[in-house]
């Protein structure tokens, strides 16, 4: 018997490590459906400001690495559209025979992913391809301007280094040196000074690198607010850059300090800002962009269902993914329901909570799930309010049992229907009160009553809370979204839980309630030890 | 570790109790025969083990319509639920009174009346289950009520006391006498406010008392001393907890016993899952005496030597 629990133990903890181990790096299944989160509604508006103009172009985005495109729309009546798409970038423009009046406008979804270089060899390049030449195209600067950078090139460079380490240095030295001021915008300024606008630092950056005849150009962005950051209305372009090594473009901020990095937040509209730089001219039009977060938190459920089925293997069967939808919405729900249960042992076993019964919780919780939270409380007050008239009202009827209960079951849809004509389901968020409850809570509502009569209020009253706060806790579960979806994904970690009951219901040491109900005995026997 | 204390004065928990006394010592299929206090009389019987006399059962709601007539030559009686525990749905009828008309009422032990209509809703409500462990429609038993014996008379008020003990493999363990407070409605019950005092095994005095978790001296409704009380027939008390043992063969068991003036100490009850508030009333843990048991106990022993050997190590 003593060596039966570790193996059982030992059992219940393997299968599911073993089962996981095996779909993630066997079969190369994700363990979790990927997250589809930072999908942006994109917006541009544009409308020439010479009112005499018959076109107007303004770069899009453009779907390559970390960066997917749907749902395109072109808006612009009697216009002809035209959409560019050079190597890296495209720009959309209109046509129209008539002077433009009207703005025109662009969406698109937009998913981005970021892109990052991990590691950046060594790099000797002295011969480029052709399309890669107009990316080393020397500025042309003013006899102050030359001087300036002399300066600084002696400075930063020691002669010798390869391109990386060149694109490094000068990386350090824009990012640290210089600190963002959107007033200073010309190079001499940004280097007396140390101070300069982004456009002036990527401008700075791309000339120190093509003077070293490291490829580099200026990228036009968006940066895109965080998840936490209030949302912005309009979005202003703003400035990147990217530099040419070991045969691809690597992403540099020198704004914000990234090199070999662009993250998910960084929206590129342009990748050689100098190209275009004359057409989006403020002068030049009027441009309004939006760009707004469209799903959040949501997991590509259809994607990884599509994923397992192709498997073809052993778990495309047992996977949850390929029931019904229906199906597949209950099982999200009741999988979590051993987690409550667990919560439940944790508190009646080890804490010593006490409860009405061993499933009122757990019911409780999924009345919760099923309404809300705050519904579910109010529901169950006036439930309580029901125990406490079948308590001092009916028990003078001496009525018999059954049609007590059947009472007390008639007067919980007399609450349902309450609850239905003043509309305080609706004010609480529910979305609506199944059957479920009335069976469940009469029974509840029984049991109340006569502990009430047994037990006392005092009592009666702290196994109510203590239904209450396991039901909250367990409810608190569900909030968790990432647990409904790591369950259904994965629901041989039910083994897990099992695992851990095992251990629980072999636990033979103390509650912490214990702790408290004979701590005056201790006392007291320590006392008489040293009287 | 906050257990520490807890541990080394040999405290039982509620989870150790389950695991390692009642679970391992405890058959299930002998729960019966404790549990349901009709099965428990019949097997007393069997065994010659005095107990109340039940004077009849009531099984059908409509054996409730003769409810006067079995009663009405009565003195008193308690009704009780066969499968009920700590007391609960138990009604002590001190006396039955009659009016001019016949119509007949009850005086409860506590002094209330109950009419007629009352006692058959109270027993109803022990046939659909109210009061039994499980929830299951129950038995009521009509039982002959116990008089006090009269050395408890300044120790209780409104109910009888009884004498707990816990038998562990046939050996007397620990013991307490439970004493009804005007907080306990007159019952015998340690939850509800009744005082609980532990008794010396050797011989069967009592040492120390509470309330709840709180020592007490005095009785708080008659004000009497309750250190020093000398339980009457102490040997027999604990000989007949010890033949328990053999009668339902549990291995983790409350005994409850009652002392009368006349027949001297009778079976109220058993108990499968006594509590552990006893050790509070005793001032020591039962674990050390359990072991000692468990590892010295030896088998075979009639329930007189057990008893024996039991006083002479607690």
């Amino acid at each position: 018997m003593k060596r039966l629990t570790p193996w059982i133990v030992g059992l219940l903890f393997l299968i599911p490590t073993g089962l996981l181990v095996y779909k993630s790096q066997v079969l190369n299944l994700s363990l979790l459906p990927q997250k589809v989160d930072d999908v942006w509604n994109f917006y541009i508006s544009v409308k020439p400001k010479d009112a005499a103009a018959t076109s107007v172009a303004f770069p899009i985005p453009r779907a390559g690495d970390g960066l997917k495109i749907s749902e395109e729309r072109i808006r612009g009546k009697g216009f002809d559209t035209l959409i560019d798409r050079n190597s890296d970038s495209a720009m959309l423009t209109w046509l129209s025979k008539e002077p433009m009046t009207k703005r025109v406008s662009y969406t698109a979804r937009i998913d981005i992913t970021p892109v990052i270089v991990r590691k950046i060899d060594k790099d000797y390049t002295s011969v480029y391809p052709r399309q890669i030449k107009k990316y080393l195209k020397q500025p042309v600067l003013t006899p102050e301007e030359e001087t300036a950078i002399k300066l600084l090139e002696g400075a930063i460079f020691e002669g010798g280094e390869d391109k990386s380490l060149i694109a490094r240095k000068a990386f350090y030295y824009v990012h640290e040196e210089i600190q963002r001021n959107v007033k200073f915008r010309t190079i001499v300024d940004a280097l007396s000074s140390g101070k300069g606008s982004p456009l002036i630092k990527a401008r700075l950056y791309a000339y120190l690198l093509r003077r070293k005849q490291v490829p580099a150009r200026i990228v036009a962005m968006l940066r895109l607010p965080l998840i936490t950051d209030s949302p912005v209305e309009k979005h202003q372009l703003t400035y990147a850059s990217e530099v040419f090594l070991n045969n691809r473009w690597i992403a540099v901020d020198t704004n914000r300090g990234h090199f070999g990095e662009r993250p998910d937040r960084y929206l590129v509209m342009h990748h050689h800002y100098e190209e275009v730089e004359k057409t989006i001219a403020k002068s030049k039009v009027a441009y309004t962009i939006r760009a707004d977060r469209a799903v959040m938190n949501k997991f590509n459920k259809e994607e990884y269902r599509k994923d397992v089925l192709r498997k073809g293997s052993f778990f495309s069967f047992i996977s949850l993914y390929r029931l019904p939808l229906p199906v597949q919405n209950i099982f999200n729900m009741i999988l979590l329901i051993p987690l409550g249960a667990l919560v439940l042992c944790v508190a009646r076993n080890l804490v010593g909570i006490p409860t009405f019964g061993m499933f009122t919780p757990i019911l409780l919780t999924m009345f919760f799930r099923e309404t809300s939270l705050s519904f579910g409380l109010f529901f169950f007050l006036s439930v309580v309010a029901i125990g406490c008239i079948e308590r001092y009202v009916l028990d003078k009827l001496y009525l018999l049992a059954v049609p007590r209960m059947s009472i007390i079951l008639t007067l919980v849809i007399v609450l349902l229907m309450v609850i239905a004509f003043t509309g305080l389901a609706e004010f609480f968020g529910a979305s609506h009160i199944g059957y479920f409850p009335i069976v469940i809570v009469t029974a509840f509502i029984e049991r109340f009553s006569i502990m009430m009569t047994e037990d006392g209020m005092v009592n009666t009253m702290k196994t109510l809370l203590g239904t209450l706060v396991i039901s909250i806790l367990s409810y608190s579960l569900y909030s968790i979204s990432m647990l409904e979806i790591v369950m259904f994904t994965n629901p041989e970690m039910l083994f897990y839980v099992m695992g851990l009951l095992v251990l629980i219901g072999k636990y033979k040491g103390y509650r912490l309630s214990e702790f408290i109900r004979f701590r005056d005995l201790i006392a007291q026997v320590k006392k008489k030890g040293t009287a | 570790m906050i257990f520490r204390e807890l541990r080394e004065f040999g405290i039982l928990g509620i989870n150790n109790r389950i695991g390692r006394y009642i679970l391992r010592h405890n058959k299930r299929s002998n729960y019966p025969l404790v549990d349901d206090k009709v099965k428990t009389a019949t097997r007393a019987d069997a065994w010659g083990v005095p107990m109340p006399e039940n004077y009849f059962v009531i099984t059908n709601f409509g054996d409730l319509k003769k409810l006067p007539q079995l009663v009405t030559n009565m003195q008193s009686f308690v009704i009780k639920p066969a499968n009920g525990s700590q007391g609960n749905g138990i009604v002590v009828v001190s006396e039955v009174l009659k009016d001019e008309k016949g119509w007949i009422s009850f005086r409860r032990s506590s002094g209330k009346i109950m009419n007629m209509e009352e006692v058959r809703h109270h027993i109803s409500g022990i046939l659909s289950g109210m009061y039994s462990l499980s929830g299951l429609p129950d038995t009521a038993i009509i039982q002959q009520k116990i008089d006090m014996h009269p050395v408890f008379n300044d120790y209780c008020f409104g109910g009888i006391p009884d004498v707990r003990v816990i038998v562990h493999a046939g050996f007397p363990v620990m013991s307490m006498v439970r004493l009804p407070t005007r907080d306990s409605d007159g019952k015998a019950n340690l939850h509800q406010g009744a005082i609980g005092a532990g008794i010396n095994l050797k011989d069967g005095t009592t040492h120390n008392a509470v309330i709840k978790n709180h020592v007490v001296e005095k009785h708080p409704d008659t004000g009497h001393l309750l250190n020093g009380l000398v339980i009457p027939h102490w040997q027999e008390v604990l000989e007949l907890a010890a033949r328990c043992y053999d009668m339902v063969e549990l291995g983790y068991l409350g005994v409850d016993i009652v002392l009368t003036p006349d027949q001297g100490p009778i079976l109220l009850e058993l108990n499968a899952r006594p509590g552990l508030a006893i050790q509070i009333a005793n001032q020591a843990g039962l674990v050390p005496r359990l072991e000692k048991i468990a590892q010295e106990g030896p088998q075979g022993l009639t329930a007189k030597e057990r008893v024996a050997l039991s006083q002479s190590w607690f």
